[in-house]
């Protein structure tokens, strides 16, 4: 470590790395010595808990009050010294912390509900790898390192969601979401090339501290101008392209979102961790890690595209009926108001909403386990055929799950941003930025805030439907079957403490003293780089007021058409709802056109291969034959026939003039007048 | 005794032993060959422990830096006028060839074992294994151009006939394809080492020589030789140097092998029996590399300078042409063949962007591709083993079949794919890296090349991940029935030893790059200079 470093700091940092470590410790004993065993749950659990500890430790000597950056030598490469260390500031503690506190719930609830799957400590070993991908990913101090826990947090995930590899679905979306996720990657090692040739360095802190390499670069007649040299500035808008990607592909955002609603398929727990709460917002985290480098237009198509996205990704989820759909829809939907914000310059209430969603999208998502387990149990009591994760099968279940029922109450009034919650606080900060930040544009962008503001609506229907339809009215399975028996509950500690612990993390006095100002929040303030800013103006107002008294009344119309039934329902056919339930057919796109044309290209080379790249070689190989052929033929026929004729005249000559010497006087004197004859009659002629 | 020596002639010595055995003992050939390859990988270690680094051993262009030299007059005839021809026997070891060297040992250890699925004419082959095995090494540690160009050929020999007669159905297609491509290469490669060696005068003893360090000196060339820099000679009307250059390069690019010199590479794959496979992908590759960095550019700087963006060119349409191929395969192996050519297009693209980045990627890329290539098709060896098939379609489900081994087959796909913690994520980068930085640096490649080359990355995951999910995940399926279901058994203890070594050095080169880039940083340093300085 760095000899420099003071004591404390170097004990803070130690601290730091254990933590991080942990998990991977728990890996490697449960993959090395545990084998099959039940302990392995317990195992991991204590290995989070740990981290847990040592993570608050850790923040409450960091938060608010310093920077810490330990760093020694990882490898030279030619002469460029690449650094590993550990990056510990506000942003990193936060996360250093968050991550553990929400995976330590998950890992309890986790013992219950994989006890009786054969793949028990198969899970534990991939969870706690997630973890300590995840965990090392927020501290680390450089691009190459993060890049590789960036992917090894996208392993550690496709691992989990094909968790059930014999499950066709399963392995079909774990494939789609590496690839997908390989999108953004390739995305993010892009930017990190063009950042190392431009600065020449790896260091994060180096490149976005106050006052680093990357705000004293600046963006001047077509070339980016660092201090240490200049590129075209192309290749800054395509650095902010890759980091898009890479926080497109991570965070769900269009175009790159269409792997997390498959992502489902992994076991419950999984998801509340993985594709709800921490893996999905390191896009929102890259995006902080990466703030300063951003110009004005880029920021503005961050705004653009979170919004669309948020917008969206409501859309859908107002007409889905798998439970699990529902809510990744709605994290997609809550992904796209951090990146808004992020582009908005809501930089502070964007991270805020990181942390505050990740508790009640975490804590939904147990809910959601808790009741397809129990739906699931009734389908395997009973022998149905039916989807345990159907919505319409469901109903009534707050008699019979009570304490589920106040949880999801609780997480779904977060989720809508109602007040006395933690949602309230920082969505309403979101909103109220977006506004002062269209003040000053013009044209479309004046409706970013307004489809915010619209979504959030949707947002308080879709949040209403899905709690109506699955606690309240009457059980529709057992009315449909109506001999079937049903043994439900809330299940045992491992599944109450969770949700208790989650469900209070969901409300405002965890995160603010005021349960209206989101600006008196501690985790807001700590990243508000300066700590000046007044309600100014009627937005600050308005707002919160319109945003909730509209959500109060589509949730109670929501309520009103799916309990009481007997008013106006939805038409269940137009185009509207057909895109809807369709996904806005973005999926079916990509299938249709996107991966036939790669694999057609790939066909079409391997045509290429086979007939051009090959077929000249073997053309090549005939034309040498028939060049043999030919020489052969020359050889048998020219050069031997040459030969042959010499020796066929030759043996004519002889016989010709063999028959001179035969032995017979008749001949001797018949050619002796001959050649007489022919001497005087050439004689004649010359005379 | 020269160590270095030792490690290329212990193999024939132990070949010997073998080919004087009585056919009786033939169960003991496999054993011998296992010590044979098991000593030679004792002595790279220690060459390895022992290699020093720092300025002031970079070798390249300094005869005194090379380490392990030994240098003896071999061929020495007085031709009168003519002056004497002077062929030393001359080896000698940098930074480039000593992580190759410790890798291809390794290799050779693997490829032994794997020779156990060998049961015809065992004394041939085991025989002709060791032949190429010093062929292999030897090439890797000759300076002396004669030299080298002798185990190149040899190397030929014993991969013709144990691909020829120890192959599958198409064998002889296959070995006639491999050996008439590789033998055009090293045909023109003859005619340019003869033109280098009358260009080139021993600066001590003012003989002709074969010295390859002496020919990457200008000073050494006689004036108005045709290959001399000052002489701009020309062959059919073409700069001779370029001239020169382009033979050498395709000679050793078929051997890479590069679009679009590559198709002997799948044909000769997918029918070579499994060890004969291990080392053409392992080791004979890296020699098409290696030969780049040695011979072309070492002897043509000025010439790959100026070409430099055409060898980027081959080498970024090399990555995407391989990893579109390999998602058309419906072969495993032959999968794997194109996967091969995908990757070794990272190491010409490194090459070619002339950046310690890009070469030192390209080193540690061949390296690492040395192992994973190693283990991959050591894992279809497996499969194909047991149920002598290796169609994609005809598997499924073997996840639940044979646990171990997909185990290793994903740790040895994702490996493959770059997943940060394995060797390849390195050295992927770092040419990437290397390849961007080369237009601010020197101008040499443009910035889409890079670019491109990553898409190869992406493609990468593409296909290994359809294999993973077509074969080893869903339910079980096999077409064999429950014949292949009972003939499926997983990993026993020899494969086991086989690819936990394997899967460990990948990881730990992935987690500890150093271990390659300590030796080869200085050398790199050096060679970037060294083409600069033209």
């Amino acid at each position: 470590m760095n000899p420099t470093l003071p004591q404390t700091d170097a004990q803070t940092v130690t601290l730091a790395i254990i933590a991080v470590v942990l998990p991977f410790a728990a890996f490697l004993v449960n993959f090395l010595l545990l084998g099959k065993s039940k302990v392995s749950g317990w195992v991991s659990t204590l290995a989070i808990l740990v981290s847990t500890v040592l993570a608050a430790n850790v923040f409450f000597k960091i938060w608010g009050s310093h920077t810490i950056h330990a760093q020694q030598v990882w490898f030279t490469i030619g002469a460029t010294k690449v650094q590993a260390g550990v990056l510990l500031n506000n942003l990193s503690v936060l996360l250093l912390l968050l991550v553990p506190v929400i995976a330590l719930p998950v890992h309890i609830y986790s013992t219950a509900y994989m006890e009786d799957d054969d793949g028990y400590s198969r899970y534990f070993r991939y969870l706690s790898l997630f973890c300590f991908s995840m965990l090392a990913l927020v501290v680390v101090d450089n691009l190459i390192l993060l890049y590789a826990f960036w992917e090894m947090v996208g392993f550690s995930s496709y691992l989990l969601i094909g968790f059930w590899f014999t499950r066709e679905s399963a392995i079909i979306a774990n494939k789609k979401a590496f690839i997908m996720n390989r999108i953004g990657d390739i995305g993010l090692l892009s930017a990190i090339i063009i950042l190392f040739t431009q600065f020449h360095t790896f260091d994060l802190e180096q490149l976005f501290a106050e006052k680093g390499l990357i705000e004293n670069a600046i963006i001047a007649n077509g070339e980016w101008t660092s201090t240490l040299g200049s590129i075209p500035a192309t290749w800054q808008y395509v650095a902010f392209g890759g980091i898009f990607l890479a926080v497109a592909a991570k965070s769900a955002q269009f175009p790159l979102h269409t792997w997390l609603p498959d992502a489902m398929e992994g076991p419950t727990s999984v998801s509340a961790l993985i594709h709800a709460a921490t893996m999905v917002a390191a896009g929102v985290f890259l995006l902080g890690r990466f703030y300063p480098m951003f110009t004005g237009t880029e920021l503005t198509i961050l705004a653009v595209i979170g919004c669309f996205t948020a917008f969206m990704a409501a859309t859908i989820a107002l007409t889905q009926n798998d439970l699990k759909r529902i809510l990744a829809y709605s994290t997609i939907s809550q992904l796209g108001f951090m990146v808004m914000a992020m582009g908005v310059g809501a930089y502070a209430s964007s991270l805020f909403h990181l942390a505050t969603h990740a508790f009640f999208k975490c804590l939904l998502f147990l809910v959601a386990g808790i009741v397809i387990h129990q739906m699931k149990q009734i389908k395997d009591d009973n022998n149905l055929d039916t989807d345990p994760q159907n919505i319409l099968h469901m109903g009534g279940l707050r008699k019979k799950l009570p304490l589920t029922f106040i949880a999801a109450l609780i997480g779904g009034i977060a989720l809508t941003g109602l007040p006395l919650t933690s949602g309230y606080l920082s969505k309403d900060g979101i909103l109220i930025q977006a506004f002062d930040w269209s003040d000053d544009k013009g044209g479309l962008l004046k409706l970013i805030p307004y489809f915010a503001l619209l979504t959030s609506w949707l947002t308080a229907f879709y949040v209403a439907r899905l709690i109506t339809k699955v606690f309240f009215g009457e059980f529709r399975l057992q009315k449909m079957n109506p001999h079937i028996r049903i043994h439900m509950g809330d299940g045992g500690w491992q599944y109450k403490l969770p949700l208790v612990f989650l469900a209070i993390c969901c409300l405002f006095p965890v995160f603010s003293y005021s349960p209206v100002f989101y600006e008196d929040a501690w985790l807001y303030k700590g990243f508000l780089l300066t700590n000046i800013f007044v309600r100014q103006n009627l937005f600050h107002v308005i707002i919160p007021l319109i945003v909730v008294i509209l959500s109060v009344v589509v949730m109670y119309g929501a309520y009103v058409i799916y309990v009481k039934r007997n008013t106006w329902s939805f038409p269940q056919k137009g185009l509207l709802y057909r895109i809807s339930f369709n996904e806005w057919y973005i999926d079916r796109f990509y299938n249709r056109v996107i991966i036939r044309f790669v694999m057609w290209l790939s066909n079409a080379f391997y045509w290429f291969e086979k007939k051009v790249v090959d077929g000249f070689v073997n053309s090549l190989e005939k034309v040498g034959l028939a060049i043999a052929g030919i020489a052969a033929w020359f050889d048998k026929n020219i050069v031997d026939g040459f030969l042959h004729l010499v020796a066929d005249v030759v043996h004519g000559i002889g016989s010709f003039a063999r028959r001179f010497q035969g032995g017979k006087i008749q001949y001797y004197l018949y050619s002796m007048l001959l050649v007489l004859i022919t001497v005087f009659i050439l004689k004649l002629i010359w005379t | 005794m020269n160590i270095l020596t030792l490690l290329i002639f212990t193999p024939i010595l132990f070949g010997l032993v073998i080919l004087l055995l009585p056919s009786s003992l033939r169960a003991s050939f496999k054993f011998i060959t296992l010590a044979a390859t098991f000593l030679q990988l004792c002595f790279s270690i220690y060459i390895y422990l022992h290699f020093q680094t720092g300025v002031a051993h970079a070798g390249i262009n300094h005869e005194d830096q090379f380490q392990f030299v030994q240098k003896l007059p071999w061929i020495s005839l007085d031709l009168g006028s003519m002056g004497k021809m002077q062929i030393e026997y001359f080896v000698g070891i940098d930074g480039i060839s000593v992580t190759l060297l410790v890798m291809t040992s390794l290799v050779m250890v693997i490829a032994a074992i794997a020779s156990w699925e060998i049961k015809s004419n065992l004394k041939g082959f085991f025989a002709l294994f060791l032949l190429l095995d010093m062929a292999v090494v030897g090439v890797f540690c000759a300076l002396d151009f004669f030299l080298f160009y002798t185990f190149y050929e040899l190397m030929l020999l014993p991969l013709y006939f144990m691909i020829g007669m120890w192959g599958g159905a198409r064998r002889e297609y296959a070995s006639i394809k491999f050996f008439l491509y590789t033998l055009f290469g090293s045909v023109f490669m003859l005619l340019v080492m003869v033109g280098l060696y009358l260009s080139v005068k021993d600066p001590v003893t003012g003989n002709h020589t074969f010295n390859i360090i002496h020919m990457m000196n200008p000073a050494n060339y006689i004036d108005g030789s045709v290959f001399s820099l000052l002489s701009n000679a020309t062959i059919l009307g073409m700069p001779a140097r370029t001239v020169g250059f382009v033979v050498l390069f395709v000679a050793f690019a078929i051997k890479v092998p590069v679009v679009p010199f590559h198709t002997w590479l799948p044909d000769a794959h997918v029918e070579a029996p499994t060890p004969v496979s291990i080392i053409l992908a392992g080791i004979l590759l890296k020699i098409g590399g290696y030969g780049i960095i040695r011979i072309c550019i070492g002897i043509f700087p000025e010439v790959a300078l100026s070409g430099a963006f055409w060898l980027g060119l081959l080498g970024v349409i090399s990555i995407l042409y391989g990893a579109f191929n390999a998602l058309a395969q419906r072969d495993l192996k032959r999968m794997i063949a194109y996967s091969s050519v995908s990757h070794m297009g990272f190491v010409l693209l490194g090459i070619a962007s002339n950046t310690a980045e890009g070469i030192s990627g390209a080193v540690l890329q061949m390296v690492s591709h040395g192992f994973l290539s190693t283990m991959l098709f050591f894992l279809v060896g497996v499969i194909y083993n047991r149920v002598h098939d290796r169609d994609i379609y005809n598997f499924r489900g073997l996840g639940t079949l044979m646990p171990r081994y997909t185990v290793y087959v994903m740790v040895a796909f994702f490996a493959s794919l770059g997943l940060p913690g394995f060797s390849a994520f390195v050295a992927e980068a770092f040419t990437l890296a290397g390849a961007f930085k080369s237009h601010s640096v020197n101008g040499l490649l443009p910035y889409w090349m890079a670019i491109c080359g990553s898409i190869g990355i992406l493609l990468s995951a593409a296909y290994f991940l359809w294999t993973l999910q077509r074969m080893f995940f869903g339910a079980v399926s096999l077409k064999g029935g429950d014949v292949w279901k009972t003939a499926l058994t997983d990993l026993n203890f020899r494969e086991t030893a086989t690819l936990l070594p394997l899967a460990l050095i990948a990881l730990l080169l992935g987690i500890l790059p150093s271990l390659v880039l300590g030796k080869v940083n200085d050398s790199v340093l050096a060679l970037i200079q060294f083409i600069q300085a033209k």
